[in-house]
């Protein structure tokens, strides 16, 4: 197995250090005193400058840098974190997105405005700039300022330097804080075949001769003070006079050996000896407490990053497993040998097992896809000038790695939809007795074996009667056709359908609602929209936790095979001899409920006698019952979803198929188009029935 | 450490880059050269990227040669390298001398 590239490594973990970045940013403009989202915000600044540098992004680093330098102000409280700066600070972060992912799209123009931009907030100092309010820690502190220094002694975690943290630099750091006498602590450093190159075996033990306090030394380490343990004490006065700044020496040309005989001579005598001196010194104070420090070791070994190819193609191995395993089972059901009978099930069992430990392992927190959209509904909304609140709930719900993928372009589409035509203007807000701020609601939730994510306004709503015109004014209704506000509603999906008055560059074209509708469906999904006029709208989609391998009923119908999803399937009942008589109506009374049917043998076209007992299954999306009779209910079967070909596209019915034991095909059915089929022939037998 | 400097030698040159970003192919190629029975000698001449790892790798290249009775030799640090030794706190020639077998040049 060949290992990652370590470029590609920088621009994965960049990628979610902007995540971060990005995330403190949009927080700080709601919660400009909020400490925490300052540091976190700085800390992923530092990180991303110093990966940049080790891994030779040189543009990269010293953007970051000049960024890091003008975001110090406000974490030294100097300046308050506004909405213009927020503005500015978004924009470097997209900047240096850019200078990793696409550098030839990057200009050195729009970086230096984007700094200059960044400095005039940061560096003019505003009339009203709360200088005198802050209170500068002094450098020294009064009651320590007796001591000599401080003695440190610093062992840093082992995968520190794979994080980008280079404790050389921090060195330098401390250095500037007064003399320095530093000695490398060798005695950590294996043998090569035991050696893990990229990892961080040395420490180090350092005399620090300046009375700073120790916020200031604290300060030079905050960015890896979670990995590391700094033990500090105070230096007694008796002990050796500061020698010569290390980087002070740096600076010059290497000084002659005999210059530097006397500190030499004393340090490289005994380097690993150099733990506390002789004398007893005060309790050292000592960072991350041990349990906690432990507590991480844990969470490092658990975690493993993987290409995201390999995890496809682990499921498509899977997949092929689970196909000939089926095949193993039914060879198996058809011979007599026990022992072959009872190895089939073992192997049956463990690739169950195997299929669900990998389908865990594609699992991914749909809140990595929820945080993108803070970003849009910020510049959106000052775009617009529509203040809105975003609110997100479930951020854990998990949902297969390539549905996350592909439901980013649809529900970008639905919030710029929500907060363009959804939201109204302050004015109109006002007028109507609503608060000026809008609200829009992200949330996802697990409903069996799927999940649900709902795209919520406190909008308008939708204006029924408009739609219904435009779609007559189109042609896709007769004037005066009888139609559901639902069946309207559905004209929204409609390829190249608009009812905005003026196309704006977000919305208006009359391109989107339909491509939204086929990519959900696509993903065996259904969407779904209600609204109530005046109070918004809500956008409902439904959409199964994997696209690879589903639980499902294998039925049959005629002489063919049919799958449903499981997930759909609400029960199983025999089809009555009353219900058989009740033809042309096409209702089964489900206990005192009347749930419409379909007879699948009527729909495929099945020849050959039906069986003497048919069967329906009960499905269900949402709210919706619908029953399909079939001949016969022939049991579970792990489906590996295969698509159909591009023959088949006009096959709405379907929407994949799978290899049975036998290598026969069958169908799987789509459950939305034949729920929504279902009802339409409801509605129209009410149609008819009340003309 | 002492050699023979008559007993057959392989040299070996290291990279440019020797930080962390490509210190992992810096390791396989010494513990490819420790694969030989000759005396190991490493010019580090051309070291323009070095780091903590790198320090640490010809720490751990010295001290394993000491431990198999190996003599590995290090030749004509770059000036890159002996800087990102003296930031780690090998401030002075003798203290990296003393932590790192070299030869000096022409000797």
């Amino acid at each position: 197995m060949s290992a990652m590239d370590p470029t590609e490594v920088f621009r994965q973990e960049a990628s979610e250090l902007f995540e971060v970045l990005e995330g403190a940013l949009l927080d700080l403009g709601q919660r400009p005193d909020d400490r925490e989202l300052v540091d976190s915000a700085f800390r992923a600044l530092h990180t991303i400058k110093g990966s940049g540098a080790m891994f030779g992004f040189d543009k990269v680093a010293s953007f970051t840098h000049e960024f890091e330098t003008a975001f110090d102000r406000v974490r030294k409280g100097e300046i308050k974190p506004t909405q213009e700066l927020i503005s500015v600070a978004l924009a470097a972060k997209d900047y240096i997105r850019a200078l990793i992912e696409d550098p030839q799209s990057t200009d050195d123009i729009i970086g230096e405005g984007i700094l200059d931009d960044l400095k005039r907030f940061v560096f003019s100092d505003p009339p009203a700039a709360p200088v005198v309010e802050i209170a500068v820690a002094p450098p020294l502190a009064p009651a320590e300022s007796k001591q000599a220094g401080w003695h440190l002694y610093l062992e840093f975690e082992s995968h520190i330097l794979r994080n980008g943290s280079n404790p050389l630099d921090l060195l330098e750091d401390l250095c500037k804080l007064g003399p320095c006498f530093v000695v490398p602590v060798t005695d950590g450093i294996p043998f090569l075949d035991e050696m893990e190159p990229e990892d961080c075996y040395l420490k180090w033990d350092v005399k620090l001769h300046a009375a700073c306090d120790k916020d200031a030394i604290d300060d030079v380490f905050m960015f890896v003070s979670d990995e590391m343990k700094l033990t500090l004490s105070p230096l007694e006065q008796v002990e050796a006079p500061a020698p010569m700044p290390l980087f002070q020496l740096l600076d010059e040309e290497p000084a002659p050996v005999a210059e530097m005989a006397a500190p030499v001579v004393e340090v490289a005598a005994a380097p690993v000896a150099v733990q506390p001196a002789a004398k007893p010194e005060p309790k050292s104070e000592s960072r991350p407490e041990p349990k906690a420090e432990a507590k991480r070791d844990d969470r490092g070994i658990a975690t493993v990053r993987v290409q995201a190819e390999r995890l496809d193609e682990l499921m498509d191995r899977v997949g092929e497993l689970v196909i000939a395993q089926a095949r193993l089972t039914q060879l198996a059901a058809s011979g007599s040998d026990l022992s072959i009978k009872m190895i089939a099930e073992e192997i049956e069992r463990l690739a169950s097992s195997l299929r669900d430990t990998t389908m865990g392992a594609r699992m991914v927190p749909i809140g990595s896809l929820f945080g993108r959209f803070r970003r849009l509904i910020h510049d959106l909304s000052r775009d617009l000038s529509k203040p809105v609140d975003f609110v997100t709930t479930g951020e854990d719900t998990e949902l297969d790695k390539t549905m996350i993928e592909c439901l980013a372009d649809p529900l970008v589409h639905l919030i710029r939809n929500a907060i363009d035509h959804g939201i109204e203007d302050t004015a109109t807000r006002s007028a109507n007795g609503k608060t000026e701020q809008g609200r829009i609601e992200l949330a996802a939730v697990h409903s069996g074996a799927q999940v649900l994510v709902t795209v919520k306004d406190n909008g308008g709503g939708l204006n029924t009667a408009r739609i219904r015109a435009k779609a007559e004014e189109q042609g896709l209704i007769a004037a005066g056709a009888v139609l559901t506000d639902h069946e309207i509603h559905q004209f929204l999906f409609h390829p190249g359908f608009s009812t905005a008055q003026t196309i704006s560059a977000l919305s208006g074209r009359g391109v989107g609602m339909d491509v939204v509708k086929r990519t959900i469906e696509n993903m065996r999904g259904t969407i779904d929209l209600s609204t109530k006029p005046g109070q918004g709208t809500t956008v409902t989609l439904r959409l199964p936790l994997t696209l690879a391998i589903i639980e499902g009923l294998l039925i049959r119908v005629g002489e063919g095979r049919y799958i449903i999803p499981l997930s759909a399937v609400e029960e199983c009942i025999e089809l009555t001899a009353e219900d058989e008589r009740s033809r042309g109506r096409n209702f089964l009374n489900v206990r005192g409920n009347l749930v419409p049917f379909l007879r699948l043998r009527e729909i495929m076209t099945a020849t050959g006698a039906p069986d003497r007992h048919q069967k329906t299954i009960i499905i269900s999306t949402g709210e919706t019952h619908v029953g399909l009779v079939a001949d016969q209910i022939i049991g579970n079967h792990q489906t590996v979803i295969k698509s159909l070909s591009k023959l088949h596209s006009d096959v709405t019915i379907f929407s994949g198929a799978t290899i049975l034991g036998d290598g026969t095909a069958a169908l799987i059915l789509d459950v939305a188009q034949l729920v929504a089929l279902a009802q339409s022939k409801v509605e129209k037998q009410h149609i008819s029935e009340a003309a | 450490m002492s050699s023979d400097a008559t007993e057959p030698k392989w040299s070996l040159r290291l990279p440019a880059d020797c930080s962390i970003a490509a210190i992992r192919n810096v390791y396989d190629l010494i513990r490819e050269a420790f694969g030989r029975q000759d005396r190991l000698e490493i010019d580090c001449s051309s070291v323009d990227k070095a780091d903590v790892t790198s320090i640490q790798l010809l720490l751990s290249t010295a001290r394993t040669g000491e431990a198999q009775g190996r003599p590995v030799v290090l030749k004509s640090f770059s000036q890159s390298l002996r800087n990102t030794l003296r930031r780690a706190g090998f401030a002075s020639d003798a203290m990296i001398d003393q932590h790192f077998p070299q030869k000096k040049d022409g000797a």
